[in-house]
């Protein structure tokens, strides 16, 4: 049975939609993502799951009920804001025993919680500091046991990670994954950075102006998504405008670029009809350095295509070539730093890359 | 001769600052030091001898004494009520956004506008019209009236710098809106609601235009007896009785200072925050 569930959940302010008709189910134990541009409408659903603000249209169950109605105090959720929001009045050891003490916990019992849950957050020690003598990271771990301390049957964590420094943030959202493993608690985690989503969620929602793009686990929205907006909000790749001739053979369509190039690619999701955009990672990509041999077996190669480099980027671990096309297009190419020869600009090079990587997408509405 | 300019304007503004300080508490200092005069009669300054004779002599003085006890149980009883009205209206203020809340909140603001004297005929008028007519009540009130804005404007300038998410993290924890409110938001918003109560208890103190008109033979403010007092007999008790009442205001700033920061306090209480 699903913890938490969203059946058609519409929110209005005013004249503005926020939410068009939402529905998503989470599974016990599972880690889900709301992941999405801001103003995509995912805060305002976790805040309609929390109880801070009540759906237009629709109805939210937890645990099978619906929480019509109901005041946050009502539900049996953990919530981690981005701010954390620890009391600054209260120490450490308050804060923990705060959602204990009106949740019903025996007196007698909270002490012994407070300290398995610090030790858990792996703060044990810290029961009599004051909030504004912590850092980031450690008031976010604080906010963290608070939640998690009352055994709440669904964790909601909003932009968990968003106020720390980039090197800490991803050293914690490791640890924040392992908490929230060790702790086995249903999440919906919100957040507008894909890698936070793919590194803590094994289910993705990614929505878009106020609707599920397209929602899975984060490898097949990678891997398959099903239209553009997906394709650049999770990743990156290089965009090809076109359409599709004709099927070359069963499963395998061959695509006419507007340059005039032809590539081969796999069918879209759906009856063929008009333009299509074909998409590819650019660490899907790999290169051939040199000129392109004259022989006809690289036109029996498919989707190999010429050009020129036009600036080679040494990120350290990563190397960003951008490719200059024959056709007239740039491409991008990231390749690991292993091999160090560096491409000089000018360079001819020939780019290559599968069939089964190519990504096919309509081209976005953007009246919509 | 750049920098000869800047200097100039610093040295310049320190004097500046200093003059006004001075004219700010050279009258307070002559006063009190005349309330020690030991002459027997209105002497030019500076005193010629050390006495405790005006002191004595406010102490074996009935009216100023009655002018006291009704000061101080006017200023507390005022600045008690005026906390807790204020401090409602301010958490109203906060929580709710409604239409015409901008000119409510303003409206709250006006007996600061409003002249104290046009103020005390006002309420004068209102008190006798709704048929009070004792000195007290009227004195309570009008005091309460007087005070609120202040009680209003500290308390809701800590509100406002409360963040939101620590009354939702409470919800979510499981408080209700009542347990939320005492836990969370109060002990937050403490200096502000203090603050407005001492400044409340001050204004009160203080206050002799809005008193004036209120007070009647049987109640009347300390203020008030001063200004009775010296139409009638002017000598230095009037200094021993200031004395007093600067005394008893820099005691309470002392504990301001001391409880919460006086900058913050008087920051709160004038500026927005």
């Amino acid at each position: 049975m699903s913890v938490v569930e969203l059946r058609q959940v519409v929110k209005r302010f005013g004249a503005v939609t926020a939410v068009a008709g939402l529905s998503f189910e989470v599974a016990e134990k599972q880690c889900v993502s709301l992941l999405g541009p801001s103003g995509c409408g995912k805060t305002t659903t976790l805040r309609m799951i929390a109880g801070f603000e009540a759906p237009s249209e629709g109805d939210i169950l937890i645990g099978g009920k619906s929480m019509a109605g109901k005041r946050p105090y009502e539900r049996n959720i953990g919530l981690v804001f981005q701010d954390y929001a620890l009391f600054p009045h209260m120490t450490v050891e308050q804060n923990i025993a705060y959602g204990m003490r009106h949740r019903g916990v025996a007196r007698t019992a909270i002490p012994g919680r407070t300290r398995e849950a610090l030790a858990r957050v792996k703060l044990s020690g810290y029961e009599k500091r004051a909030p504004s003598q912590l850092s980031g990271g450690e008031q976010q771990r604080v906010a963290l046991a608070r939640a998690l301390v009352t055994e709440p049957a669904v964790m909601l964590l909003d932009e968990p990670l968003s106020n720390l420094d980039a090197k800490l943030r991803q050293e914690l959202r490791v640890e924040l994954k392992e908490i929230l493993t060790a702790a086995g608690t249903t999440t919906i985690i919100v957040t507008h950075d894909q890698e936070e989503a793919m590194s803590l969620a094994e289910h993705i929602i990614l929505m878009n102006r106020g609707r599920v793009a397209q929602q899975g686990p984060p490898v097949e929205l990678y891997a398959k998504p099903r239209s553009k907006f997906v394709a650049e909000f999770i990743g990156r790749s290089n965009w090809f405008e076109g359409r599709l001739s004709r099927e070359a053979s069963p499963g395998v369509w061959e695509y006419e670029t507007t340059e005039g190039l032809r590539l081969l690619v796999p069918p879209p999701a759906g009856p063929v009809s008009g333009r299509y955009e074909v998409g590819v990672r650019p660490e899907r990509i790999a290169v051939d350095r040199g000129a392109a041999p004259a022989d006809a077996s690289l036109s029996s190669r498919p989707n190999a295509v010429t050009g020129t480099v036009d600036y080679v980027e040494n990120l350290g671990s990563d190397v960003h070539i951008w490719i200059h096309l024959t056709s007239g297009r740039r491409i991008r190419v990231v390749e690991k730093n292993v091999d160090q020869r560096l491409e000089r600009a000018g360079a001819p090079i020939v780019a290559r890359f599968a069939v089964s990587d190519c990504i096919v997408v309509a081209p976005e509405d953007e009246s919509k | 001769m750049k920098r000869l300019g800047d200097d100039l304007a610093a040295v310049l503004f320190v004097a500046l600052l200093l003059l006004t300080a001075t004219f700010l508490i050279l009258p307070v200092l002559t006063a009190m030091a005349m309330s020690f005069d030991a002459r027997s009669y209105l002497g030019p300054f500076p005193p010629t001898g050390f006495s405790l004779r005006w002191y004595r002599s406010f102490l074996n003085n009935r009216g100023y004494l009655k002018g006291l006890q009704t000061s101080l149980v006017v200023a507390t009883v005022a600045s008690l009520v005026a906390t807790v009205i204020g401090g409602a209206a301010a958490v109203c203020l906060d929580r709710y956004r409604f239409r015409g809340q901008q000119a409510l909140s303003a409206f709250f603001l006006s007996p600061l506008v409003v002249p104290a004297v046009v103020m005390g005929f006002s309420l004068l008028m209102f008190f006798s019209l709704i048929g009070i007519y004792e000195g007290y009540p009227r004195l309570l009130g009008g005091h309460i009236i007087i005070a609120l804005p202040y009680t209003i404007r500290t308390t809701l300038a800590s509100l406002v710098g409360i963040r939101r998410s620590l009354v939702e993290a409470a919800l979510s924890l499981g408080a209700t809106e009542r347990a939320a409110f005492w836990e969370i938001t109060l002990p937050l918003a403490r200096t502000g609601v203090i603050a407005g109560a001492i400044f409340a208890f001050a204004l009160s103190l203080d206050d002799v235009a809005v008193s004036l008109f209120l007070a009647d033979p049987f109640a009347f403010t300390l203020p008030v007896a001063i200004i009775g007092q010296m139409r009638a007999t002017f000598d230095l008790t009037i200094a021993a009785v200031s004395a007093v009442l600067v005394l008893s205001t820099v005691l309470l700033i002392l504990i301001l200072d001391r409880v919460m920061g006086l900058d913050r306090v008087i920051g709160l209480g004038i500026y927005k925050a």
